[in-house]
C-alpha cells in the first residue's frame, strides 16, 4: 500500500496507455467479434481490475473511473454517461483492497478477475435496471449476464498476462513468457516488504 | 494502510462525479448538456478507432487464415512460415473481393429503391446491452443523424449521432429501436422492435414484429418492408428489413406479433451505406430480392 502511492506518482502514463489500447480493442475487435449470443467480453473492465490487483485500491478505482468515463464517451457508445465510470471506479476500488493478498497463492489472481468480472457485470445491470433502461430490461439481463461472465472469465487469463507484461516492462524480473506467475509473485514479494 | 482516509476521500469524490454525471444525463434525455462530451469523444476517439481497425483487419486475416487450416500447422516451420504469408495475400484478395460484391450489393439495391446512398464501413461496435456500431463516415460526407443506414440485403439502423469523420448507427436489432414496417403486398402495417442481445435466448430472432390489426392475415415466409417514416427521417420506405418467422399466438391481445428473421447479418456487419437523399417515390417492394432464390437471411 505505502508503494502504490508512489506507483501512482511512477507509471500513470503506461497504465493511461493500457487502459487506452484496451478500449480500442474493445470496441474494435472484441465487440465485433461473432460470439454465439452476440455477448463480448468486456476486455476493459478486466484490464481496470488487473491493474488494481497489481497497484493497489487507489490506482484502481481512478484508472476505473477515468476507463469508465472514456468507454462512456467513445463512439458508438449510447447509453447514459456515468454507468460505466460509476462501475468500474466500484469495481477497481474492490479489486484494490484485495491486492496485499495477491502472492498467497499464484492462480489468486486470475480468481480475483473472474469475480471482479462478475460484480462488473451485475453492478452495471443493476445500474441499467434502476434507471429504467429500456435494453437492461429484465428479460435481457437474465439472458446475457451468465455468458457475459463466462466469456470476461475465458478471456482474463489472457487480459491479467497481458497487463502484467505491459504495465512492468522496465522491471528487472520479467515474467519469463506463459501465464507468468514467477514475474508476478516475484513482483508482489517486493512490494509486500 | 497509512492513507486510506485521503483514498475513501478520493473513491468518494470519484462515485458523487460519476453519480452526478449519470443524474444530468439522464435527467436531460435526448438534449443533456452532457451530449458535447459525446461528441469530443468521438472527435477524439474516432480517428483512432479508424487506425485501430485498419491495422486490425490484417490480424483478423491471419487469425482467420489460422483457423481455417489447422493441419498446416504440423508440417515444417518454414514451409509453414511461406504457407501462411501466401494464404494471408490470398485472404485478403477474397476480402477485398468480398467488400467489392457487397458494395456492388448495396448499389443495386439503392439504384432498385432510388436511395442516394453514402458507403462506409463498419469499424467498431458498442458493448453493454447497447447494439451500436461506428461507421468511417460523417458530417464531412454529408452523414446527418436521423439518416437510414442499409446494406444490400436490407435495413441495418438509423444515424443517431455524427462526429467529423465517423458516426454512430442504432442497429435495428437494438432493445430501444423501433421502425415502423408494412408486409409485402399488404397494407398491413406495424412496428419492427428490436429483442436486443440474445444471449442464452434459444431460437430467438433479433428483431419482432408488431401489427396494429389483430385478425391482420399473416403467415410464415411473409417478407417486411419498412413503411417509411413522416419525412423520410429517420427511415426511407421500401428498405427490406425481413421475412416473418414464427407468429407468436397470444390470445386476447389487441395485436399480433411475429419474430422476424432479417436479411442482414447484423453480427458481420462491414460494408453500409447511408441513405444521405430518400427516393422520390416510394419503391413498395421493388427493393425485395427475388421470392424463390435462397435469401441471404442473417443469423
Amino acid at each position: 500500500m505505502l508503494n502504490s502511492v508512489e506507483e501512482v506518482r511512477s507509471g500513470p502514463f503506461r497504465s493511461v496507455l493500457i487502459i487506452v489500447v484496451a478500449i480500442l480493442l474493445q470496441v474494435a475487435v472484441a465487440n465485433r467479434l461473432p460470439l454465439p449470443g452476440s455477448v463480448t467480453p468486456d476486455l476493459v473492465m478486466l484490464t481496470v481490475v488487473a491493474l488494481a490487483l497489481f497497484k493497489g485500491e487507489t490506482v484502481g478505482m481512478v484508472a476505473g473511473f477515468f476507463a469508465g468515463l472514456a468507454t462512456d464517451l467513445v463512439p458508438p457508445a449510447d447509453h447514459t454517461i456515468g454507468m460505466y465510470a460509476l462501475v468500474y471506479c466500484v469495481v477497481g476500488y474492490l479489486s484494490g483492497l484485495v491486492s496485499p493478498e495477491m502472492d498467497r497463492s499464484q492462480s489468486l489472481p486470475f480468481v480475483a478477475v473472474a469475480i471482479g468480472a462478475l460484480v462488473g457485470n451485475l453492478a452495471y445491470a443493476l445500474v441499467g435496471v434502476m434507471l429504467g433502461d429500456p435494453r437492461a430490461d429484465w428479460s435481457i439481463v437474465s439472458r446475457t449476464v451468465p455468458l457475459a461472465v463466462l466469456y470476461n472469465v475465458l478471456a482474463s487469463p489472457f487480459v491479467v498476462w497481458a497487463v502484467l507484461r505491459l504495465s512492468q516492462r522496465n522491471e528487472r524480473l520479467e515474467p519469463r513468457g506463459g501465464l507468468s506467475v514467477p514475474g508476478f509473485s516475484a513482483r508482489l514479494g517486493r512490494q509486500q516488504r | 494502510m497509512r492513507d486510506t482516509r485521503r483514498t475513501r476521500l478520493v473513491l468518494g469524490v470519484l462515485l458523487v462525479t460519476s453519480l452526478l454525471l449519470i443524474t444530468v444525463d439522464h435527467q436531460g434525455g435526448e438534449n443533456s448538456p452532457l451530449r458535447g462530451l459525446r461528441g469530443l469523444g468521438a472527435t477524439v476517439f474516432g480517428p483512432l478507432e479508424r487506425v485501430a481497425s485498419g491495422v486490425v483487419r490484417p490480424v483478423g486475416n491471419t487469425f482467420d487464415a489460422l483457423r481455417d487450416a489447422p493441419g498446416q500447422r504440423r508440417r515444417a516451420e518454414d514451409l509453414q512460415r511461406e504457407n501462411q504469408r501466401l494464404r494471408e495475400q490470398l485472404r485478403s484478395n477474397t476480402i477485398d473481393k468480398d467488400r467489392a460484391a457487397q458494395l456492388e450489393r448495396l448499389l443495386g439495391s439503392a439504384g432498385l429503391g432510388g436511395y442516394k446512398i453514402v458507403a462506409a464501413n463498419v469499424i467498431s461496435a458498442g458493448q453493454g446491452y447497447e447494439d451500436t456500431v461506428t461507421i468511417d463516415a460523417g458530417t464531412l460526407s454529408g452523414v446527418k443523424p436521423e439518416m437510414t443506414v442499409m446494406t444490400g440485403e436490407g435495413l441495418v439502423g438509423r444515424i443517431t449521432r455524427a462526429g467529423p469523420a465517423t458516426a454512430t448507427v442504432l442497429l435495428a436489432t437494438d432493445a430501444s429501436s423501433t421502425v415502423g414496417a408494412r408486409l409485402e403486398d399488404s397494407k398491413e402495417i406495424g412496428v419492427i422492435k428490436g429483442e436486443g442481445r440474445r444471449g442464452l435466448g434459444v431460437g430467438a430472432t433479433p428483431l419482432r414484429l408488431q401489427l396494429f390489426s389483430a385478425d391482420a392475415p399473416l403467415a410464415v415466409g411473409q417478407r417486411v418492408v419498412t413503411l417509411g417514416s413522416k419525412g423520410d427521417r429517420p427511415y426511407v420506405p421500401g428498405v427490406p428489413i425481413g421475412t416473418v418467422d414464427r407468429i407468436e399466438k397470444t390470445p386476447g391481445s389487441l395485436t399480433r406479433t411475429a419474430l422476424i428473421r432479417p436479411y442482414v447479418m447484423f453480427t458481420r456487419l462491414d460494408v453500409v451505406g447511408v441513405v444521405v437523399a430518400p427516393p422520390q417515390r416510394d419503391p413498395h417492394d421493388a427493393v425485395l430480392p427475388p421470392q424463390p432464390a435462397a435469401s441471404p437471411s442473417g443469423s
